[in-house]
């Protein structure tokens, strides 16, 4: 999803810049108020952290052979909401600009725009959607996961179809040629990370049901139904 | 005894089923495996009309200077991230062990 540093005219890189940019300020704004609140919140912070890391830096061969990149956005987004997963986004886009060449500075607004704050909102949505559902919790992490890996590539699409609509049939043909490329070959992927985030997140849960709830991603009730403890009664050693 | 590993064997089939799809695709040829952000770069040279090499950094920039660079520094960032899950999944374990603290 990395459009390449060159690649978008200045003007386009200013758009996406400035869009991106109340998120990150928000962001920070809130994660120093999270950290404040209580410290207990920072091992989870740096496990969806350290997953973002972790999936964005694999190029997976998908079906249509290509390569692509997870952004493994979705675990951040349910746990610590967009703005924060603006930041850490932006932590490993700036990163993978700066010494890997992928993006670039002028494009990292754009960048941003796609992985670190459209994927993970439209994944936040779908989160909203089927929180206080009957749905299965795992259900619900493996959706947010892989709707927010799609989206990405969605956005990506979108942004360079705007910025080069083509001769014939505009920008919605040239958003069809770069979705070809680059949504298509994130379908199986998407769904691999979706599968792999909620196997993660059932990890969590079982280690850490009561910063879970603390953060109210999920009640009490849905967490205990998930790990079928009922009574949630503590296991002999 | 699988009652509660349900989400473990579905993971595991879902990789072995990418697997598999990567190994036919891979074995049929035509296909590179190139990333998807160079085909697109290609194909923003193709809707132009211009050259890739045309688009230049409109901000200088560092570029690893080979493949092998490239691969250190992006295995670099998941040991970072590696790291991080190994510490934080060892900590709650440890606190889970020990009685709890009033």
């Amino acid at each position: 999803m990395h459009i390449m540093e060159g690649f978008l005219p200045w003007q386009w890189c200013l758009v996406w810049w400035i869009i991106a940019i109340p998120f990150i300020v928000m962001g920070v704004l809130e994660l120093r108020k999270l950290l404040k609140q209580d410290r207990e919140y920072l091992p989870l912070l740096g496990v969806c952290g350290a997953f973002i890391f972790i999936l964005s830096a694999l190029k997976l061969p998908s079906v249509t052979g290509s390569c692509s990149h997870p952004t493994g956005t979705g675990l951040s987004v349910m746990c610590f909401k967009p703005y924060i997963t603006a930041v850490i986004g932006f932590v490993v886009l700036l990163f993978q600009a700066l010494l890997l060449a992928h993006g670039g500075l002028s494009t990292l607004g754009a960048n941003m725009v796609s992985m670190a704050i459209g994927g993970p909102i439209v994944g936040y949505l779908v989160y909203k959607l089927l929180k206080n559902t009957s749905v299965n919790i795992f259900v619900t992490v493996f959706c947010v996961a892989a709707v927010a890996d799609i989206i990405t590539y969605v956005i990506t699409s979108f942004e360079l179809a705007v910025a080069y609509p083509a001769a014939v049939g505009g920008i919605a043909a040239s958003f069809g040629a770069f979705f070809a490329i680059f949504a298509i070959t994130q379908v199986p992927l998407s769904i691999l990370e979706g599968l792999v985030l909620a196997l993660v997140f059932k990890y969590i849960l079982e280690l850490k049901p009561d910063v879970i709830e603390k953060l109210g991603v999920f009640s009490k009730e849905q967490i205990d139904k998930a790990l079928g403890t009922p009574d949630a009664a503590p296991k002999k050693v | 005894m699988f009652e509660h590993r349900k989400l473990e064997i579905l993971t595991l089939i879902g990789v072995i089923v990418f697997v598999v799809l990567f190994m036919y695709v891979s074995s049929q040829s035509g296909h590179e495996f190139s990333g998807s952000d160079d085909v697109g770069s290609e194909k923003i040279a193709e809707l132009t009309g211009k050259p890739v090499d045309s688009f230049t950094p409109l901000i200088p920039q560092y570029e690893p200077p080979s493949g092998e660079i490239e691969s250190t520094l992006f295995a670099l960032q998941a040991t970072f991230g590696g790291v991080i899950v190994g510490l934080v999944i060892g900590y709650w374990l440890g606190q889970k062990k020990r009685p709890e603290r009033a």
